[in-house]
Parts: structure tokens; sequence; C-alpha cells
């Protein structure tokens, strides 16, 4: 029980942090529709990944939306790259809990970590599309 | 602070949540049915989010309480090698809800000796979200849930790796 108590004080101390980010979230569904977000694809492969890469980073909710909006983008003609890129980073790349990771552990480790995601994200984007194209 | 060491009770990122509530103030006197729907809609969310946080107290006690700071050493720091690393993959895979309500546990573990290469590891596993799998399959096809999937579980080990790289470097 004490062991409880303990991590429940530990987890109130975070309390400003959480709500925080979940008002960040909220005015960002609000104010950022996923409509916005697909009209900032072009069609160009290369740009388009990262548009999709920035768009999933700067965009929240939950990841069943990305998995939708990249479905109707590749019916409108958007590289594989590109919406893999959006549907890694919507997860992955939180620009709204980057206060919060790197008050939690450290700025060094938030961006280093972010940074790695961001590579991962483009490398992986562009590793699956490719098998893709190879499979197809 | 040394690992295992108890930190003293303070709330943290007051001065986060007040720029929050500052930009709440300042979309309220521009537009204020806009503010209300942002503002039901973080409370939706934390709502939503309450059986989450229930889950990550329960598991933050349960860490603490059953592995000592020598058994999450042994398990998930230096010394835990490819236990170490499947453990995080797992635990990145199966873990449910946003990332940033799994932060304090995370935290928990590093202060406790965790390695910083199997955070990484576990927060870029959570690309994989085994609920909404069938979604994905529906949505973009089978073929590509498994490639990208694979992607994901090789690229998460990659990213650990390279993190554990470059603290080495850096002597962190």
């Amino acid at each position: 029980m004490r062991v409880l108590k303990r991590s429940g004080l530990m987890f109130w101390s975070m309390a400003p942090l959480l709500v925080g980010i979940m008002g960040l979230v909220g005015l960002l569904e609000t104010l950022v529709t996923p409509e916005m977000l697909a009209t900032l694809f072009r069609g160009r492969p290369v740009a388009d990944t990262l548009v999709g890469t920035l768009a999933g980073a700067a965009a929240t909710g939950n990841p069943v939306v990305s998995y939708l909006l990249g479905g109707e983008l590749l019916q409108q003609g958007i590289s594989l790259y590109a919406v893999t890129a959006f549907i890694l980073s919507w997860v992955t790349l939180g620009v709204i809990q980057l206060p919060m990771e790197a008050e939690m552990f450290g700025a060094r480790f938030m961006v280093l970590r972010n940074l790695l995601a961001l590579g991962g994200t483009v490398l992986i984007a562009v590793l699956t599309g490719l098998t893709m194209q190879v499979l197809s | 602070m040394k690992a295992g060491e108890e930190q003293p009770f303070a709330f943290r990122g007051r001065l986060f949540l007040l720029l929050v509530v500052l930009a709440y103030v300042v979309l309220a006197w521009h537009d204020a049915p806009v503010a209300l729907v942002a503002l039901r809609r973080g409370g939706l969310l934390l709502l939503r989010l309450l059986p989450v946080f229930a889950v990550v107290i329960c598991l933050i006690a349960v860490v603490n309480y059953f592995l000592r700071p020598a058994r999450i050493v042994r398990w998930l720091g230096r010394e835990s090698g490819l236990r170490g690393w499947l453990l995080a993959l797992l635990a990145g895979v199966i873990s449910h809800g946003p990332m940033y309500a799994w932060y304090p546990m995370v935290q928990d573990l590093r202060r406790h000796g965790g390695r910083d290469g199997l955070v990484v590891v576990f927060l870029f596993a959570r690309c994989i979200k085994v609920p909404l799998l069938p979604v994905m399959v529906d949505t973009l096809g089978l073929r590509f849930t498994l490639v990208l999937s694979l992607y994901i579980l090789a690229g998460s080990l990659l990213q650990g790796w390279l993190m554990e790289r470059l603290q080495r470097r850096a002597g962190g």
C-alpha cells in the first residue's frame, strides 16, 4: 500500500505536465484538422516524405486517424514514402510532448532521441516504399 | 541524483501549464466557442486516459515493490544483454495509450539504472499498435502492415544501439 501511495504521489507530481499536454492536444486537434494536413501534400515523393514526417510530428490524436488519412492520401496519389513517414511520425515524434520529455529525461536525451526517431522514420519510410515496390 | 534515490515531492511543469492556460485565454479572447471546443476535447482526452494512468501507476508500484534496483539493472541495465533488448521491444509493442502517459514509468526505470538505449527501443516500438493492426490492414493492406511492422522492430533496435554508441562516445 505504501509503494502504491508513493507511485501515485510520483505520478501526481507530473499532473501539471500531463494536464498541460492534454490541453495542448485539445487546442491542436481543434485548430489543425486532418483535412488541413492533407492539403500540405503536393505529389512530389521526396518533398512529401519530409512534409509527411513534419505533419505527423505536429499532429495529435488517435493513430487510427493517421491510418485512415494515410489510406485517403494513397488514393489521392500521394507516395507510399510520404504516407509511411506520416503514420510513423504521428506516433513516435510529438512536438507537443517535447517540453515534457525534456523536463523528465533531460534536454540532451530529448534531442538525441527525437533526432534518432526522425532519422529512423525517414529511413523506414524509404525502405518500406522500396520493399513494397519490389514485392508488387 | 543517484540511481534509486528518492526525490522530494514537487509539482513539475507548472510554467508549462501556465503557458497552456495563457494560450487558452488568448484563444478565448479571440474566439470563445473554439476555445470551449478545445477545452472540451482536452477534458475528454483526460477522462479517456484515466484508466491508462491507473495502469501506469500500478505498474510503477509493481516495479518498485518487486523489482529491486539490482534486479532492474540486471534486466534492463548495462549487463542486460539480449534479454534487455527483447524486453524493451515487447513492452513497447504491447503498451497502450499515448507516449507521454508512459514517461513517469520510464523515468522511474531510468532512475533505478535502466539503459537509455532500451528506453529508445521502447518508445519507438510503440509505433506498432497491436489493437489497431486490423484497422491498418483494412486501410493500407496486409503486406504493407507486415513490412512496416518488421522495419519498425528493426529500426527500434538500431536506434537503441545508436543511442548507446552516442552516449558512450559522449561519456554519458
